[in-house]
């Protein structure tokens, strides 16, 4: 094994907090430095998760999990610092890679304390990293947990309020409501471990080893069958699961827009993998028999997020509805237990993540410049902000799942998946195909939604008022640019995703009765 | 001299502390009492100590720990009765209802 | 053969090229573009060739793209007769269409601001709808049918700074989508079904044992209703004449070659899917003959003259799937290919008269063009009088293909609309052209001059084809169209003729030329304002589009927004008002009510404390 191959993966998880280290140190006034230092860490992190995702190897008869690395903790209870990527995680990473690179370029744009606010953002992309990367059930909770809490402060600091004509949501409120309602769920997932811990009996917090003894007939089925609720629930709020979804489009608005890009993009994936590692790995025998509610859950959640989106307002809450929308293709494709749609709910966890990022990437540009994101007033936007429309326009034309994009081959995916999949309710009527065909009408709602999202904002007579809007500056075209590469490189060539994410599907359906 | 005379002693002393607690109002009176159920706690490890027949200080060094404690205790408490007699002109604790829900 | 697919990388690579670097080229790169496309063009006739050479039927080169589980995804391609002559339409349409674009986009001497832009999206337009011929799974085919699609929604809102323009490309594309929605779920059933991609293994596997016939049955007509959104069937027309807010030359290239020739191709290439079932052979045909009704009808009593043709294009549309629904396979794809050419050449000389008449599209403020402009008015007529159905023009033959495979599939019924459709077909032609060519000229149109050259070019080759290329129906050098546009599983059949109906069409023909004639052949409109009197409610009803748009309008206002509306104050007040403030004040509720308990007295804490241990004590002594 080569030194990275030995050690790049607690490294990501490390060097963000280097980096949070080093800008503690700095003096606050020294903005531009501090800048740098987040920038250079994103590049770095960047290629950290790229070298992750090339060294995976998906050839026949490899590992599962590879770049496994261990370090003794607790030995007493069983808790190691256990870290190691599968087909699943490794997607995750990269996306993470990504959207950290182009989130600390987006950050430079924040001028008040923009040193603390890198120092909780890459508190925040530690976590992240080591939610995807733990292969040890108390780390992925800790991580997730770390995740979450800088949330908190960088919402409520330099977040922004919004005023409707009958209602308001300040930045404060936002924020309290995505911690609290995550920090709620995750106390079930918190029991979930325990339990599995206590109940399976063999003294570790390893999940290869819990995972193996589950197989074995490890925990009972009842007791998997009782679990399972408090995972999907706990991880699936965080993935933004119907009706636990208000968090999402509130915490989304009120964040600012770097945040915005790392929480709806990476974040919410934290739910949705963790249903995957923990309820579908762990829980099996719970996954077959929740699966049908999982997947009406993640449809509703497909449809009643589009046509929520339809007539909101304002810009980031179009967006934040369009994430709740796209995150249930990514529930029901894990739902399916069908090898096709979860391979598409992991390409979509991908595609969406880049997307979302490049949509609150542009958004927040527009809002920097205009003070605004009424979709009432911004009109005519595309004549003078040619590079805003064109990105946003692609991040639109990815979400209602164009082919030629990244959107299309996960939905499609998902789709097939959906209709083939064997997951019955009541166990005589297959729901699949019904629930395939709701999911594919809500793929044309967005269509609806984001289209005259477009043609209102973009198109058609520009109000004199924007006459002097400034197009996007050349260093949110390179970060908007960066995430247009990878939905353009899975939309014409997936097969290197498809190839990375097959052993780790095949491995955790391998796993179900 | 059997244990039970220590016994009694110290629960006598402990008593008289804790109604001292409960019933004075002034804050240096109830100072002084938590000292002396301090103490008949340090009464009965030392006692239990010497009539434990294993022949081990290990009572006298947790009474010795205890009495240090309590100093620093002691330094405390009076550091902060003596911030509310500055900042409220007496020690009445009757009248100190500052984290009343 | 094999290298067919190269086809559309030529307009691919253009797009790429455009659309990235086009700031820094000559002319934002707008040759480039064409010469892609003539580089596509001129790459089809090896393949051409190459068939004839090893056989006319079905090449099948499969080839790898991605898989996911189970399910193998290839970009592989079928070329056959069918997939030859629509790539040799859409290369030559496209070839022309841009060409004379060179011509349209300019105005006094200067380029339109983007004209790379639409340069580059012409090419994906033409490239997309190659890849879509040649396709040989569904979900490549799917694929390029989105990006059709997409390249629609752009170049008809290419002037998006016209409202307008931005709501007819957003009707457009969204019309399509509702339709797409039935063709993906289809699609979605027969991969699941078949578990594979492959349309000829589908094909070749639909009445298997074991295959559910209820999935290929609903698959068909899921199928069908992707195609009736792309080929502007009634009811997901309403998008068509809008698009027309786009520029002219890519309205031709739209009604011609691309998008809406799409959905009659897809019927055409799973055509065995519909053969296999009756109800949707039937309800294909009933589509068709329906849109074809309507179209002729709408075109018949509108007064822009872009909103003629689109019309007019829904009505052949009609024609062709009415044709497909008839079992006449060859007759749907000629009709295709002689309506594309002639469809083209109307639309590129209206664009010509728009050019040159400062974008006037109301035909009523027209009249007397032919001496101002001889050579647009000449292609405008052969284009008229060959959709007309005048022999020997291409479309009459193809039409007459038509009448053939109706009379010979469906029952009397069919037919004896359809030559009421034929009637209205020449009415309406002959009304266009006499009211914009013939007559007094307009003092405002007395400026009016012929279009450059680069324009009128194409009109003239364009015009030539459109007298010649009807022959290729019959019996000369081979055995005539039918033995070489063949249904997948049916016996070529050789040309025929029965004197009846062709007797019959050109009678028809003939005839709605003469009441045209009649009616708008003189400058005294008052017989045709007589019939309007006459009939004023059934006018009424035609001119507004049978109120189509109308009910379409209304259910988004007050249906889907509505419902929409409604689900985010469901979403505000109830799930999360309630849901999830819910809790949260109730929480605050108890904590308000519980502190009464805490005085913050020193003396009732230790109070709480040693009655606390005295109760401990007490429990511990009495051993519970």
């Amino acid at each position: 094994m080569s030194f990275a191959e030995r050690h790049v993966l607690e490294w990501l998880i490390y060097l963000p907090m280097l980096t949070a280290a080093v800008l503690v140190a700095i003096p606050a006034a020294w903005r531009t430095t501090a800048r740098w230092v987040g920038i250079g860490s994103g590049a770095l992190l960047m290629v950290g998760s790229a070298w992750v995702f090339i060294a995976f190897d998906y050839s026949a008869g490899a590992e599962t999990f590879q770049l496994i690395k261990v370090y003794t903790w607790l030995e007493s209870v069983g808790i190691d610092f256990r870290l190691g990527v599968d087909g699943i995680a490794a997607p995750m990473i990269l996306l993470t890679g990504i959207v950290a690179l182009t989130g600390s370029v987006i950050a430079a744009n924040v001028d008040r304390d923009a040193k603390n606010y890198y120092i909780l953002l890459f508190v925040l992309i530690a976590g992240v990293y080591g939610t995807f990367a733990s292969i040890d059930l108390f780390f992925l909770f800790f991580f997730y947990e770390l995740a979450i809490v800088p949330m908190f402060l960088l919402i409520a600091v330099w977040g922004s309020s919004s005023t409707f004509a009958d209602f308001v949501r300040t930045k404060e409120y936002g924020a309290l409501k995505l911690v609290l309602m995550i920090v709620a769920a995750s106390v079930l997932v918190w029991i979930a471990i325990i339990a599995i811990y206590v109940w399976v009996d063999i003294g570790t917090f390893d999940i290869l080893r819990l995972r193996d003894a589950v197989q074995d007939g490890g925990l009972s089925s009842g007791a998997q069958k009782t679990l399972f609720p408090l995972v999907m629930v706990g991880f699936g709020l965080l993935a933004g699961l119907w009706p636990f979804h208000t968090w999402s489009p509130d915490g989304h608005v009120a964040a600012p827009t770097s945040v915005s890009m790392l929480h709806a993009g990476v974040l919410m994936k934290l739910g949705a993998f963790g249903i995957i590692r923990v309820g579908m790995t762990l829980l099996p025998e719970g996954m077959e028999a929740w699966a049908v509610v999982l997947f009406i859950l993640g449809t509703v959640n497909v449809v009643y997020g589009a046509i929520s989106a339809m007539s909101q307002t304002d810009l980031k809450y179009v967006i934040g509805y369009s994430s709740v929308s796209h995150m249930g293709y990514v529930i029901m494709g894990i739902a399916t237990l069908d090898s096709i749609g979860l391979t598409g709910a992991t390409l979509q966890m991908f595609s969406h993540g880049i997307m979302t990022a490049l949509f609150f990437a542009v958004v927040g540009a527009i809002y920097e410049r205009a003070h605004t994101r009424d979709t009432l007033i911004l009109n005519g936007l595309a004549a003078k902000m040619g590079w805003t429309t064109a990105f946003f326009v692609i991040a639109g034309l990815t979400s209602l799942g164009l082919p030629g994009l990244s959107g299309f081959i996960a939905e499609v995916l998902v789709f097939i998946g959906a209709f083939s999949s064997e997951v019955t309710l009541a166990g005589t009527f297959r729901a699949g195909p019904l629930l395939g065909a709701l999911g594919i009408l809500g793929a044309a709602i967005t269509a609806v939604y984001i289209l005259r999202l477009v043609a209102r904002v973009f198109f058609g007579q520009r109000d004199p008022q924007w006459d002097a809007l400034p197009d996007l500056t050349p260093r949110e075209i390179l970060a908007s640019g960066a995430l247009v590469i990878p939905l353009v490189l899975v939309g014409v060539w997936p097969a290197p995703f498809l190839d990375v994410i097959r052993p780790g599907v095949d491995a955790i359906l391998g796993g179900l009765p | 001299m059997t244990l039970l005379h220590f016994q009694l002693l110290s629960a006598a002393i402990f008593c008289i502390g804790l109604y001292g607690v409960l019933a004075r109002r002034s804050a240096v009176l109830v100072l002084m009492s938590i000292e002396l159920m301090l103490n008949a706690v340090n009464l009965q490890l030392v006692a239990f100590g010497a009539f434990s027949g294993f022949g081990t200080s290990t009572g006298q060094v947790i009474a010795v720990f205890v009495i240090t404690i309590a100093a620093a205790e002691v330094g405390l408490a009076l550091a902060i009765v003596m911030r509310l007699f500055r900042s409220r002109g007496g020690v009445n604790m009757d009248e100190i209802d500052v984290m009343r829900g | 053969m094999e290298q067919a697919w190269l086809i559309p990388v030529f307009g691919f690579g253009a797009f790429a090229f455009l659309a990235l670097f086009r700031k820094y080229l000559p002319g934002q790169g707008k040759h480039l573009a064409v010469l892609a496309i003539i580089a596509a063009f001129v790459a089809v006739w090896p393949v051409l060739f190459d068939m004839l050479d090893k056989g006319v039927g079905e090449h099948h080169f499969p080839r790898d793209w991605f898989s996911a589980g189970p399910l193998e995804v290839g970009w592989g391609i079928i070329v056959d007769p069918l997939t030859v002559a629509m790539l040799a339409l859409i290369t030559f349409v496209s070839v022309i269409v841009q060409v004379y674009s060179l011509g349209y986009m300019r105005h006094n001497g200067t380029d339109d601001s983007r004209i790379g832009w639409y340069f580059a999206v012409h090419s994906l337009f033409s490239a997309s709808m190659l890849m879509l011929v040649l396709a040989d799974n569904l979900l490549l085919l799917y694929v390029a049918w989105e990006l059709v699609g997409l390249c629609s929604y752009l170049l008809i809102g290419f002037w998006f700074e016209r409202r307008s323009a931005a709501e007819a490309a957003k009707k457009a594309f969204v019309t399509t989508r509702i339709g797409d929605v039935g063709l993906l779920i289809g699609v979605v059933l027969l991969i699941v079904e078949f578990g594979t991609v492959d349309i000829i293994e589908i094909m070749g596997s639909l009445g298997d044992p074991g295959v559910n016939q209820a999935v290929v049955t609903a698959s068909a007509f899921l199928v069908f209703f992707g195609a009736m959104g792309k080929s502007a069937q009634f009811p997901l027309h309403v998008w068509l004449p809008d698009a027309m807010e786009g520029p002219t030359p890519v309205s031709a290239l739209i009604h011609a070659a691309t998008m809406v020739t799409a959905g009659v191709f897809l019927v055409a290439r799973l055509f065995p899917l519909f053969d296999a079932t009756d109800s949707a052979q039937m309800a294909i045909a009933s589509i068709g003959l329906v849109t074809a009704l309507m179209g002729a009808a709408m075109a018949l009593v509108m007064t822009d003259l872009k909103r003629i043709l689109a019309y007019s294009t829904m009505s052949h549309l009609g024609f062709m799937m009415l044709a497909l629904g008839a079992g006449g396979y060859t007759a749907a794809i000629f009709h295709l290919l002689m309506h594309g050419i002639a469809k083209a050449m109307l639309f590129l000389s209206a664009g010509s008269i728009m050019h040159a008449a400062h974008e006037e599209t109301d035909i009523r403020k027209m009249g007397g063009l032919r001496k101002r402009m001889p050579i647009t008015s000449a292609a405008f007529t052969i284009g008229a009088l060959a959709l007309a159905g005048i022999p020997p023009l291409n479309a009459f033959w193809s039409k007459d293909e038509i009448l053939l495979a109706v009379a010979d599939g469906l029952n009397p019924v069919f037919v004896v609309l359809f030559l009421i459709a034929i009637v209205l077909s020449a009415l309406y032609m002959g009304r266009a052209v006499l009211v914009v060519f013939f007559g007094k000229l307009k003092p405002e149109n007395l400026d009016i001059h012929e279009s450059p050259r680069i324009m009128a070019w194409p009109l003239a080759l364009l015009a030539g084809l459109a007298v010649v290329t009807g022959f290729i129906a019959l019996p000369i050098g081979y055995e005539g169209i039918g033995t070489f546009l063949v249904a997948p599983g049916d016996k070529p059949h050789a040309f025929e003729v029965v004197p009846i109906w062709l007797v019959a069409s050109v009678v028809l023909a003939l005839g709605g030329l003469a009441l045209a004639y009649l009616l708008y052949g003189k400058e005294d409109t008052s017989r045709v304002d007589a019939l309007r009197e006459r009939f004023a409610r059934a006018h009424d009803i035609v001119a507004n589009r049978f109120y189509m748009d109308h009910a379409y309008q209304w259910t988004i206002d007050r249906v889907v927004l509505k419902v929409s509306g409604l689900l985010a104050r469901f979403d505000r007040k109830v799930v999360n008002d309630v849901g999830v403030n819910g809790p949260g004040l109730g929480a605050v509720e108890a904590g308000r009510r519980l502190r009464y308990h805490v005085t913050g007295l020193f003396a009732d804490y230790g109070l709480g404390i040693v009655v606390g241990v005295a109760v401990l004590g007490a429990l511990l002594w009495f051993g519970v």
